[in-house]
C-alpha cells in the first residue's frame, strides 16, 4: 500500500446508511463517546467562527 | 446483556488529506467531507433525542420532536437521497449545534424544528404524510425548500401531504411540485414561499445555490442576517451570483467545481457601512457561507474562494484534529485583534485561497487599476504566509497531523512565492501589511511598567541600552486606543480603489496630518522630519504619528532604525511618554536599534 492509499482513521463515527430507528440501539457505544468528545471540543474552543473584513 | 450495535468510523484517505493540505479537494473529496458532516449531525441527533425522551411526554415540542423523527426515520426507509439531502442542510447543523450547546446549558433545544425539518425532507420525497408544525410569524418553515403560509392563528398547524397536494390547515393548499425553492423562474405560487435561489451556469458547469434569509439557525454570524431580500435586491443578488461564477469558472476551476459541491446556502448579511465587506463561515453549518453585499462579481468570486477554505477545513477539523486549544494570543496579519494561536491555521488557511486567487487573477485582469489590486493583493497575502505558518509551529498548539497538514500548505504557499511582482505593486503590499502590523502592536502589545520606567531613566541618564536585558512583551487586548487612522484607509484605498483613491487626493480635502500627507506623496524624508516634529512637540502621545514615522523609515533606504520600529515599536513608544515632549523619537529609535 503506498502513503497515498493509506486512510487516516477519523473522529466521526460513520452512521450515513445507520437506521435511525436503531440509533437509540447505539447508546453507551462509542458514538456517546464520540458526542461527548464533539462536546469537550466545544467546550474548549468555543464556537468557532471565521469572519473576515476585507477591508483591513 | 443487551446488544450494542457497533459502528466504525469515517476513513479520510490520505491523498484526500493531501489535496486539502494544499488548499485543493477536487468534487470526490467534498462530497468526503459532506458525508461525514451527515454522520455528524446523526450523531448529534442522537444527542438531542436522548434529551428528548427525557422531556414531559405531553410537552407539543417533544411531541413534535418524536413525530419528526419517525418521519425521519419512515423517509430514511422509503427514499434514501431525501433523506440524505435533508441531513446535509446547513439549516440542520445550525440548528444541532445550538440544540447541544442549550443542553449543557440545561435549556431544552428546540425540538420541534426537528419536524420541521422531516417534512422538508418527505416533501421532497414525494411521501403522503401528515404531522403538526409550529407556526412563526404566520408561516410554517420547511428547511431547504421555503415556508407555507397559514391563515389560522394558532401556534401550531397539522401538514398534511397525499404526496401530490401539501395542505397547512384548513386553507393552504399547494401542489407538491411548487413546493421547492424560488428560483425566480415561474409565477408566483399562493400560500407558497420558496426559498429565494439561484442557478447558475457557465462553462458547463452549474451551481445550485439558496440566499437563505428566514432560517433562525443560518442566522449566526458577526452580523446579523439580511431581513428578507426585496425584488429588486434578489435579482441583483442573483446576478452577482452568476457574474461571480464565471469569474470562477473561467479563471479559479480549481475552486469552481468543489464550491459547486460543497457550497449550497449564501447567508446575505445586514452591513454595518456601505464600504466594509464583512463574511463568515460557521463550523456549525458546513456548507453555508455569509456575506454582505459584494461590491462587484470579482470581490464575490474572491469572497467564495476565501470562505470555502474555511468551510472545507471546518469539515476536516471535525474528523482530524489539527489543533488543541491553547490561551496564548498572537498577530494574525489578516485581523485586528489578537487571535488564539490555534484559530490562526484557519485564516492560513483562507490567505493560501485568497493568494492562489489573486495569482490567477492579475493575469487575467486589462484595466490597469484592477491589475494593480490584483497584484497587491497576491503580493500581501502570499507574504503573510510564511510568518503566520512560523507563529503556529512556534505556538506549538498542532497536532502531529496538524503539523503534517501545515507543512503541506507551506509547500503550496512557497511555490507562490516565486512568482514576481510588479516593483510599485510590492511596495504599497509591504507598506500596506507593515501599517496593519505596527497598527496591531501598537493596540495590544504591552511592556510591564517598570521595565518601561528603567528604561527611560537609562536613556535620561545616557546609559546604553541594556541589550541582554530586553524587556519582556506581552500580548494585551486594546492596551492603547488608537482612532481608527484615515491614513491606514487610505494605503489600502490606494490599491482596492485607485480610481476613488486618486479623486480623493486630487480634491486635497483629506483630514490628514502634514506628515501624513507628505507619507503619501511619498515624500518619506519630509514625512520623517514632520512626524519627528510632531512626536517631539505634542504635550500628548501620538501613536498614530510614531507609526507613521515607521512606515515613512520603511520607504528609505534600509537602517537599524527599520529593525527598531519592527521589534520595538510598542515600548519605545512607551518610554517616549514616559520621557514626555522634548524628547526626539529619532534619537530613542537609535538608542533601542
Amino acid at each position: 500500500m503506498t502513503s497515498q492509499e493509506k486512510k487516516i482513521v477519523t473522529a466521526v463515527p460513520d452512521l450515513r446508511d445507520f437506521p435511525l430507528d436503531r440509533l437509540v440501539e447505539l447508546g453507551t457505544s462509542p458514538l456517546a463517546h464520540s458526542i461527548a468528545l464533539y462536546r469537550e471540543r466545544l467546550k474548549e474552543n468555543g464556537i468557532p467562527l471565521s469572519s473576515f473584513n476585507a477591508r483591513i | 446483556m443487551k446488544r450494542v450495535a457497533a459502528i466504525k468510523t469515517h476513513r479520510l484517505p490520505e491523498a484526500a488529506f493531501t489535496a486539502l493540505a494544499a488548499g485543493e479537494g477536487d468534487p470526490a473529496v467534498i462530497r468526503l467531507l459532506r458525508e461525514a458532516q451527515r454522520s455528524k449531525h446523526t450523531m448529534l441527533l442522537a444527542a438531542i433525542a436522548e434529551a428528548a425522551g427525557d422531556a414531559d411526554p405531553a410537552d407539543p415540542e417533544a411531541v413534535a420532536f418524536r413525530a419528526g423523527y419517525e418521519l425521519l426515520a419512515r423517509t430514511q426507509a422509503a427514499e434514501p437521497g431525501a433523506y440524505a439531502w435533508v441531513m446535509g442542510l446547513p439549516h440542520l447543523g445550525g440548528w444541532l449545534h445550538d440544540g447541544l450547546i442549550r443542553l449543557d446549558q440545561s435549556t431544552p433545544p428546540d425540538f420541534a424544528y426537528l419536524a420541521c425539518a422531516a417534512a422538508s425532507g418527505a416533501v421532497r420525497a414525494g411521501a403522503s404524510f401528515e404531522i403538526d408544525l409550529p407556526v412563526r410569524d404566520g408561516r410554517v418553515l420547511l428547511p431547504g425548500l421555503g415556508s407555507v403560509e397559514v391563515a389560522e392563528q394558532s401556534a401550531w398547524v397539522r401538514l398534511r401531504c397525499d404526496g401530490e397536494r401539501l395542505t397547512a390547515g384548513d386553507h393552504a393548499d399547494v401542489v407538491i411540485r411548487d413546493a421547492r425553492p424560488d428560483y425566480g423562474s415561474g409565477p408566483p405560487v399562493p400560500h407558497w414561499c420558496g426559498t429565494p435561489a439561484v442557478r447558475v451556469l457557465a462553462g458547463g458547469l452549474a451551481w445550485d445555490v439558496l440566499l437563505v434569509t428566514d432560517d433562525a439557525y443560518l442566522d449566526r454570524y458577526t452580523l446579523p442576517m439580511s431581513a428578507g431580500l426585496s425584488a429588486g435586491e434578489l435579482r441583483r443578488w442573483r446576478q452577482r451570483v452568476q457574474d461571480a461564477w464565471e469569474v470562477l469558472v473561467r479563471l479559479h476551476h480549481w475552486a469552481a467545481g468543489p464550491i459547486a459541491d460543497g457550497v449550497s446556502v449564501i447567508v446575505p448579511l445586514t452591513p454595518q457601512s456601505e464600504t466594509d465587506l464583512i463574511s463568515a463561515t460557521s463550523p456549525a453549518a458546513f456548507g453555508a457561507v455569509a456575506t454582505s453585499w459584494p461590491p462587484d462579481p470579482v470581490t464575490m468570486a474572491e469572497t467564495l474562494v476565501h470562505e470555502f477554505q474555511h468551510v472545507k477545513l471546518c469539515g476536516l477539523l471535525d474528523m482530524v484534529p489539527l489543533a488543541e486549544s491553547g490561551t496564548e494570543l498572537v498577530y494574525a496579519p489578516w485581523r485586528q485583534d489578537p487571535r488564539p494561536a490555534a484559530s490562526l491555521l484557519q485564516g492560513i488557511y483562507a490567505h493560501l485561497g485568497i493568494a492562489r486567487f489573486w495569482w490567477a487573477q492579475r493575469q487575467a485582469e486589462t484595466d490597469p487599476d484592477d491589475i494593480l489590486r490584483a497584484h497587491v493583493q497576491f503580493a500581501r497575502w502570499r507574504s503573510a504566509l510564511g510568518p503566520a505558518v512560523d507563529t503556529l509551529l512556534r505556538s506549538g498548539c498542532l497536532t502531529p497531523e496538524g503539523i503534517r497538514f501545515i507543512g503541506l500548505l507551506r509547500e503550496q504557499g512557497r511555490a507562490l512565492g516565486d512568482e514576481p511582482v510588479p516593483g510599485q505593486a510590492g511596495q504599497i503590499a509591504r507598506e500596506a501589511a507593515l501599517d496593519h502590523e505596527l497598527t496591531w502592536q501598537m493596540r495590544h502589545v504591552a511592556t510591564g511598567a517598570t521595565a518601561v520606567a528603567n528604561l527611560a531613566d537609562a536613556y535620561r541618564r545616557g546609559r546604553p541600552f541594556p541589550g541582554q536585558d530586553r524587556p519582556e512583551a506581552g500580548v494585551q487586548e486594546d492596551v492603547r486606543k488608537l482612532s481608527s487612522s484615515v491614513r491606514s484607509r487610505l494605503l489600502n484605498m490606494s490599491y482596492l480603489e485607485p480610481a476613488r483613491y486618486r479623486e480623493l487626493c486630487a480634491a486635497g480635502a483629506l483630514p490628514l496630518s502634514g506628515p501624513d500627507r507628505l507619507l503619501l506623496g511619498r515624500d518619506p524624508e519630509a514625512a520623517v522630519r514632520g512626524y519627528r516634529d510632531l512626536i517631539a512637540d505634542s504635550a500628548d502621545p501620538q501613536p498614530d504619528a510614531w507609526i507613521g514615522l515607521g512606515l515613512a523609515l520603511h520607504q528609505l533606504p534600509a537602517s537599524p532604525l527599520r529593525s527598531a520600529f519592527a521589534t520595538a515599536l510598542p515600548v519605545m513608544f512607551d518610554v517616549h511618554t514616559c520621557l514626555g515632549a522634548g524628547c526626539d523619537p529619532v534619537d530613542l529609535a537609535s538608542w533601542f536599534g
